[in-house]
C-alpha cells in the first residue's frame, strides 16, 4: 500500500466519522425539537 | 436525509478523485492534493465570516436573537475552517519550503485574522447578558469584517510572497486542467454544503436551549 492510498484511506476516514457524528447529532436534536 | 446522503457521496466521490483522477501540478508535485482541502477550507471562512457580518447588520437593523445565533455560529465555523486552511497551509509549507511556518506574509495575515476573530468569540463569551452580548457583538462583527478582504486578499498581494500565485491569476483567468478544475469545483460545493449544515445544527442547538432557559429548563447536547 503506497503512501498515497493511506493518505486516501485516512482522508475518507476522517470524512465518515465526521459524516456520522453529525447525523448522530440531527438525529438528537430532533428529538429535543420534538 | 437525501440532501445528507448527496453530501457524504459528493465529497467521498471528491476526496477519492482527488487522490486517483486529477492529475499532479509539475511544480507541486503530490502537494498537489492539498489544493482540494486548503482553497475550499479558506473560501467556507470567507463565506462563514461574511455571513456573520450580514447576520450582525440584520440583527442591528431588527433585533431578533435568531440573527446573532447565526452571527456568532458563522463566525466560529469560520474560525474552525481558518484553522484548517491554516493547517492544510502549514503542511504544504513543510513539504515546498521545509518548515511549517515561515511568517510569510499570507501566514502572517492569516495569524492576524484567527486572532481578530478569537477576540469577536472572546468578547462573546465576556457577557452574559444576551442583548448586550448581541449589541456589542454586531458592532465588532460588522468592524472585523473590514480587515477580511484586506487581510486575505490584499495584504498577501502587496508583498513578495512564496506562496503560489491565486487560482485566479492577475489577468483575471483561471489557469487550471479540466480535470483539477472539476475535482477543484465539487470539493467547494461540497465544503460550501457542509458549512451551511453544520451552521443549521448549530443554530438549531441555540434555538432549543434558548426555548428550555425561557421555560427554566436548562439543556445539554453533547458535543454541539
Amino acid at each position: 500500500m503506497t503512501g498515497n492510498n493511506v493518505v486516501l484511506a485516512v482522508a475518507l476516514l476522517v470524512w465518515g466519522l465526521l459524516f456520522y457524528y453529525l447525523l448522530r447529532l440531527e438525529g438528537r436534536i430532533r428529538k429535543l425539537e420534538k | 436525509m437525501i440532501l445528507r446522503g448527496i453530501l457524504l457521496l459528493w465529497i467521498a466521490a471528491g476526496i477519492i478523485l482527488a487522490f486517483t483522477w486529477a492529475p499532479l501540478v509539475p511544480v507541486l508535485q503530490e502537494t498537489t492534493r492539498v489544493l482540494y482541502f486548503h482553497i475550499p477550507s479558506a473560501w467556507v471562512t470567507v463565506l462563514a465570516l461574511g455571513w456573520s457580518m450580514v447576520a450582525s447588520v440584520l440583527y442591528l437593523y431588527r433585533r431578533r436573537l435568531e440573527y446573532d445565533d447565526h452571527a456568532g455560529t458563522a463566525a466560529e465555523l469560520g474560525l474552525l475552517f481558518c484553522i484548517g486552511a491554516t493547517v492544510s497551509g502549514s503542511l504544504w509549507a513543510k513539504a515546498m519550503w521545509g518548515s511549517y511556518w515561515n511568517w510569510d506574509p499570507r501566514e502572517t495575515s492569516i495569524f492576524f485574522l484567527l486572532l481578530v476573530y478569537v477576540a469577536y468569540l472572546a468578547l462573546r463569551g465576556a457577557i452574559d447578558e444576551p442583548r448586550r452580548r448581541a449589541r456589542l457583538a454586531a458592532i465588532y462583527s460588522v468592524a472585523a469584517f473590514v480587515a477580511v478582504p484586506f487581510l486575505m486578499f490584499v495584504v498577501p498581494r502587496l508583498y513578495d510572497t512564496l506562496h503560489p500565485d491565486p487560482i485566479i491569476n492577475p489577468r483575471g483567468k483561471v489557469d487550471m486542467d479540466n480535470r483539477i478544475r472539476m475535482v477543484f469545483t465539487g470539493m467547494l460545493l461540497g465544503f460550501t454544503g457542509l458549512f451551511y449544515w453544520m451552521l443549521n445544527l448549530r443554530v438549531r442547538v441555540l434555538r432549543i436551549e434558548r426555548r428550555r432557559e425561557d421555560q427554566g429548563r436548562p439543556m445539554e447536547v453533547a458535543g454541539a
